[in-house]
């Protein structure tokens, strides 16, 4: 058993045996799922209901991923420091990249299952999806990039916010506020001018709109085409810029000796 | 053969200075208490040698090897709870197993043993977050014993443990003390720093006294020590019991104040007198030999522990 193997069966276990993660990261977004499969669907035509809900349950599983990066990931970097594991690891002969890996390989396991659980809901709801064997590759790539970008942002709060519920707390007001103005818990048409920039620029949006265009149908469903190769480019470019921006800082600053 | 040698350590916080010029030997097999009050620089000493902190000037050497090379003989155990609390015990102990690198099969049959050791067995598969203080503590110290370790770290280790549960982690430090590891025990309590072979009394970032226990007793030049309980524990009480103490200093004590006179057997009818004559009544008073708390008061006219 290495290093890796076991930071992963360790924060694994941590996530999946808080009730405070797992309502944050799975239960609420499924809530979201039910509430808007049911909710605002009045005065769309019925042919059209099924996507709306796939496209409401791709948002949904996009936000757990933002939650799974920005706020339990935070979370369980300053609850290891503030009870001194963090300074443990730090006497012990192991590798901080090991550590890193470990942590990130854990998230990618819970984000998934958070995501395919979410998604599976909305199916059970009546959400349905049109796709193609390279769309759904094409989706699987977005959302390593939603995971990149959220990731990126959870290792910097957890790196700068020393305090557990502080670092946690940012991590969800980030996700809320950002989900609510770029267009993930809202339709992108129905963002104002400003936003609908922002929605375009912020990574996690335009890959939630590049995944509801590939899953869903296209323009109609995500307000514009994400899929152009300069759109393509800055929001990997972005995603991949945020990502490697946590793990320098985490790498450097959490490790580094006082 | 040293196993630790520090030799004219500092280490400053900006403009604060908390390490002054620390020297230190410990050799090899060595129980070596290091006793400070609060701020005194023993934890951040402490953790230069476990790599976890740099030091400003001065030099470490674990076995002759910078701390940063000497990680596997180091076995660090902060004084913080760093156990995961949603983690069983077993759990807990199976990650370093696995941080150390250990097969899954050896890590298991290690971890039991583990578990046995510090009398966890039965408690193996609950979570840590069910353990009382102390089975917490003796789970931390169990992830140092893994082999390899020749020089154990503890940083307070009993602080925050009831009586109990001190006297049987003090009893499991005596255990792995015969199994010959070099043991550097920090803390701030005289009965656990009693255990040691040597101790060193660290004030201010310097350690102002070194020797063993018994040693430092006698240089210290005190006599009896008169332990009082009183009813009352104001300025007036102390102001009364310093003028039969050395120095005029009393210390101050959870339940009243120990009083340092050459006679104590003559000084107590005085004293019981002294104290009726303000109003304030010893419930209880015993002749004591000094304590290294006592020894510290001495030196420094500082209590080691904050009295509440």
């Amino acid at each position: 058993m290495g290093q890796i193997t076991a930071t992963f069966n360790k924060t694994i276990k941590e996530f999946l045996r808080q009730k405070t993660i797992l309502f944050w990261t799975i239960a609420w977004p499924i809530l979201w799922v039910l509430i808007g499969s049911f909710s605002f669907s009045g005065n769309i035509p019925s042919e059209i209901i099924p996507y709306v809900r796939g496209a409401i349950a791709i948002s949904m599983s996009v936000f757990a991923l933002m939650t799974a990066g920005m706020a339990n990931l935070p979370g369980n970097i300053t609850q290891d420091r503030e009870r001194g594991l963090l300074s443990k690891l730090m006497s012990m002969p192991i590798s901080p990249w090991r550590d890193f890996v470990g942590r990130i390989f854990a998230l990618v396991a819970f984000s998934s299952l958070a995501a395919i659980l979410v998604v599976l809901v909305g199916y059970a709801c009546g959400a349905r999806f049109s796709y193609t064997v390279i769309g759904v590759w094409e989706a699987i790539g977005f959302l390593l990039l939603i995971f990149l970008a959220s990731s990126g942002i959870g290792m910097l709060l957890g790196t700068f916010i020393k305090n557990v519920h502080g670092a946690i707390m940012s991590g969800v007001g980030i996700t809320v506020v950002t989900a609510a103005i770029s267009g993930v818990m809202a339709p992108y048409s129905s963002l104002p001018w400003i936003l609908q920039q922002f929605a375009r620029i912020y990574p996690v949006s335009s890959a939630n709109s590049s995944i509801t265009y590939l899953l869903v149908g296209g323009e109609d469903y995500a307000g514009y085409n994400p899929l152009t190769a300069s759109q393509t480019t800055l929001t990997t470019a972005i995603s991949l810029l945020l990502f490697f921006a946590g793990l320098i800082t985490y790498s450097r600053f959490c490790w580094r000796k006082e | 053969m040293d196993a630790v040698r520090v030799e004219d350590l500092t280490k400053k916080y900006g403009n604060s200075e908390v390490l002054k010029g620390v020297d230190l030997r410990i050799e090899e097999g060595e129980f070596y208490a290091l006793m400070g009050p609060n701020g005194s620089g023993k934890t951040t000493l402490a953790s230069i040698m476990a790599s976890v902190r740099s030091a400003t000037g001065g030099r470490i050497e674990i076995y002759g090897m910078k701390p940063e090379k000497a990680k596997e003989l180091i076995g660090y155990v902060p004084q913080e709870n760093f156990s995961s609390p949603v983690l069983t015990g077993k759990e807990n102990l199976m990650y370093f197993a696995g941080l150390l690198g250990y097969p899954k099969k050896k890590a298991e049959i290690i971890v039991d043993d583990l578990l046995h050791k510090m009398e966890l067995s039965e408690d193996a598969d609950k979570r840590v977050a069910d353990y009382s203080g102390g089975m917490r503590k003796r789970l931390e110290v169990a992830t140092v014993l893994f082999s390899g370790v020749k020089v154990l770290i503890l940083d307070e280790p009993t602080t925050g443990l009831d009586p109990s549960a001190r006297r049987k982690f003090l009893g499991l430090i005596r255990e792995i003390k015969e199994e010959k590891t070099t043991i550097l025990l920090i803390t701030h309590i005289g009965t656990d720093a009693e255990l040691a072979s040597k101790v060193g009394l660290i004030d201010e970032g310097k350690i102002i006294a070194e020797d063993a226990p018994e040693e430092l007793k006698k240089a210290s030049g005190l006599k009896d020590v008169i332990n009082i309980e009183t009813t009352i524990k104001s300025e007036t009480v102390a102001n009364v019991l310093s003028k039969f103490s050395e120095k005029q200093k009393v210390l101050e004590t959870e339940v009243g104040y120990r009083v340092y006179c050459k006679d104590a057997e003559k000084a107590t009818p005085s004293i019981v007198r002294a104290l009726d004559a303000v109003g304030c009544n010893a419930t209880r008073i015993e002749t004591e030999k000094p304590s290294l708390e006592d020894v510290f008061f001495k030196l420094t006219e500082k209590m080691v522990r904050e009295v509440s």
